[in-house]
């Protein structure tokens, strides 16, 4: 069985000064959590074959080059959702959109997502997606293999692996640990910046109304943001050596931070 | 367009300093210490289009413009300067002039393996009599039927220990002066080449430099580049080029010295503040960032020239000469922002100091650079 695979990825922001955040591209970078979903879309494509669409909502300049990396490591189409009528939405708005751009693609197996990004955190697209398109959802997937009955789907949790079957079409978010992402070639970057590959679309091309975006369809609002920094304690650990490593594992223990 | 050029720049920037901090960072210290060549690393190199950057892709390379190779060759440089050294050289002055001087037929037999890293690159023109005047170099070609038989005797051949493809700088007209000059290609399986020691280098000791010696290698007249007396031709044309490199290559290893510099001015404190409060510390810092910056600036100058196809052996001497005397002053204030750790080998900078140390010397000492830009200078106005 062949998959065609959807990966959504986004360019984030890497310094955020306040509520209106700006999404220059000097300021931005591919979300490092979707480099291993492109990864698993890239080796499944390899191994099974189909094809791999990368698509991004986001301004035109940092939407389009995060997805030129991903043409860059290999996909084969970059569709890219760009409209000023976006500006402000949330992560229910950026589902709804998200799932109509992907509603007017072309047949699809697989919609991979990463489980959340670096500068906003919500895991929440992911899910939303899946439910407004009504696909059956798992998250934090570790491995995917082909079976006569669809799909054999592992997933993390923190010390235990479940194991699914599917039948596609899916959505899927992508453990970050589950596979070391490619290293992308000069060959790949000269190609995807060279090529003007990537496809633009508007609302008005997916069939959404300006309402039903932006602001006005979210349903969250973020009213502030600042910066809290937390007060650094030290503290000594005295005694010999064993006992200095007992003692900080017992403290790591205490605050939760190991197992 | 212009927005699409910066972003590209800007991918390929964080790209490479991904892969360069993964990969390079962590053995930088030990190749150097252990003088190796770490042949892991440079495998996943060649296939990521490190060693063909300006080599077009039907001949395995990457295609990139000039200004792409400076990004490329200053994060590695960053990294490590032996590396930055290694693809520096392979590109500019191994490769590039297969490339321009080379025929289709020696082209598509050099180039690809070349680009793809499958083979390593080096320029041989000093000897033992001949550095910064090339003209005097004493190597012969001299003909027989359809071969030369070359004779040489090349000292200081970066890459030298493991290159496989080199180009060599000799006489095929011993009476001839520099027009008697010619480039012939050698390779490393002939009869009769053999590579010295490796040298025990003061910096830049990751790359396998020594010498090479041609005793009557009998190579195929077509091994030719060009035709006969372009020698020196061929090797200022790639020394241009590789002068950019070269450039890159000291800004490189000068922007690791002062990011090292800025971090442990932040935390190291004595007199009960960081260190970087210090005005003395501050001054420093803010010198060593701007003449960065200024290096930067002046290498892509040079590498927007050659891109637009305008002379800039001028501007590649500029470059070269102040990014380099750059490179030797940042390295060395970020020794003294260190004080006495800076001079032990468990921080990064006292190899920053003796690696930016050579880029003053090779591909043109600084001395013969001040030679030349000023003879331009004189003529301009
Ligand atoms: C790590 C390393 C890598 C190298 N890699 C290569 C390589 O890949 N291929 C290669 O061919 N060579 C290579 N070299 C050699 C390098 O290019 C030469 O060392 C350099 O060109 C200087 O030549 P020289 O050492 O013979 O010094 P000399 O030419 O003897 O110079 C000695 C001093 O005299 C000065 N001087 C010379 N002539 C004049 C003049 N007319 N006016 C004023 N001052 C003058 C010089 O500036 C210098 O200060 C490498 C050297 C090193 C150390």
């Amino acid at each position: 069985m062949k998959l065609n695979i959807i990966v959504c990825i986004k360019s984030t922001v890497l310094h955020a000064s306040g509520v209106n955040i700006i999404r220059a591209p000097e300021l931005s970078e591919l979300n490092p959590f979707d480099l291993p979903v492109l990864e698993t879309a890239l080796l499944l494509k390899k191994k099974l074959g189909g094809s791999v669409t990368a698509l991004s909502m986001g301004p035109q300049e940092a939407g389009a080059s995060a997805l030129c990396e991903a043409l860059a490591m290999g996909v084969d189409k970059a569709v890219l959702l760009c409209d000023k009528a976006l500006a402000g939405s949330d992560t229910l708005a950026t589902s709804t959109a998200l799932g109509a751009v992907i509603a007017k693609l072309d047949q699809f197996d697989l919609v991979l997502f990463g489980t959340r990004t670096c500068d906003s955190d919500t895991g929440h697209v992911g899910p939303q997606t899946a439910t407004l398109l009504d696909l059956p959802f798992i998250s934090n997937v570790n491995s995917i293999e082909q079976i006569d009955t669809g799909l054999r789907i592992e997933r993390m949790l923190d010390e235990y692996m479940e194991t699914y079957e599917i039948s596609p079409p899916a959505a899927l978010t992508i453990h970050p640990n589950s596979v070391q992402p490619r290293d992308i070639s000069l060959m790949g970057i000269q190609e995807a910046f060279e090529k003007d590959k990537v496809k633009t679309m508007s609302l008005a091309d997916i069939g959404l109304s300006p309402e039903q975006v932006g602001e006005t369809g979210s349903g969250t609002k973020v009213l502030s943001m600042k910066q809290v920094s937390r007060k650094r304690i030290c503290d000594f650990i005295e005694g010999t050596v064993e006992q200095q490593s007992d003692e900080l594992l017992e403290c790591l223990k205490k605050k939760g931070i190991i197992g | 367009m212009d927005n699409k050029i910066t972003e590209k720049k800007r991918v390929l920037r964080r790209r490479v300093r991904d892969f360069c901090e993964r990969e390079i960072v962590p053995i930088a210290k030990e190749i150097d210490q252990e003088a190796s060549f770490p042949w892991e690393v440079v495998d996943k190199m060649g296939k990521l289009g490190y060693f063909g950057i300006q080599a077009p892709p039907e001949l395995g390379g990457a295609g990139m413009d000039t200004l792409s190779y400076t990004i490329v060759i200053e994060e590695i440089s960053r990294a490590c300067g032996a590396l930055g050294l290694c693809t520096s050289v392979h590109n500019s002055v191994a490769l590039f002039p297969i490339l321009a001087f080379g025929s289709d037929e020696q082209k598509k037999r050099w180039a690809p393996s070349l680009a793809r890293g499958e083979k390593i690159g080096a320029f041989c023109l000093t000897e033992p009599n001949a550095g910064s005047d090339a003209s005097g170099i004493e190597s012969t070609a001299i003909r027989d039927g359809d071969h030369y038989v070359v004779n040489a005797n090349k000292a200081l051949v970066t890459n030298g220990g493991v290159a496989d493809t080199c180009l060599i700088f000799t006489r095929t007209d011993p009476e001839a002066g520099r027009r008697g000059i010619s480039v012939i290609v050698v390779e490393r399986d002939t009869t009769g080449f053999k590579t010295g020691d490796l040298e025990n280098l003061m910096g830049m000791r990751a790359n396998p430099v020594a010498s090479i010696r041609l005793t009557d290698c009998r190579v195929p007249k077509e091994n030719l580049l060009s035709k006969e007396g372009m020698g020196l031709k061929i090797g200022l044309a790639a020394l241009d080029v590789g002068r950019i490199g070269i450039a890159a290559q000291a800004v490189g290893i000068a922007q690791a010295a002062l990011e090292a510099s800025v971090h442990y001015a932040n935390q190291r404190h004595q007199f009960g503040v960081p260190i970087a409060n210090h005005q003395a510390i501050q001054f420093m810092i803010a010198d060593m960032a701007t003449e960065i910056e200024a290096s930067r600036l002046l290498v892509l100058q040079a590498a927007k020239l050659r891109d637009r196809n305008k002379p800039f052996s001028q501007e590649s001497a500029m470059a070269k000469l102040f990014a380099t005397e750059t490179s030797s002053r940042v390295t060395d204030k970020a020794v003294q922002i260190h004080g006495g750790y800076g001079y032990s080998k468990s921080y990064p900078v006292e190899r920053y100091y003796r690696d930016a140390r050579i880029t003053r010397i090779y591909e043109g000492t600084a001395e013969i650079h001040r030679m030349v830009i000023a003879k331009g200078v004189l003529q301009q106005y």
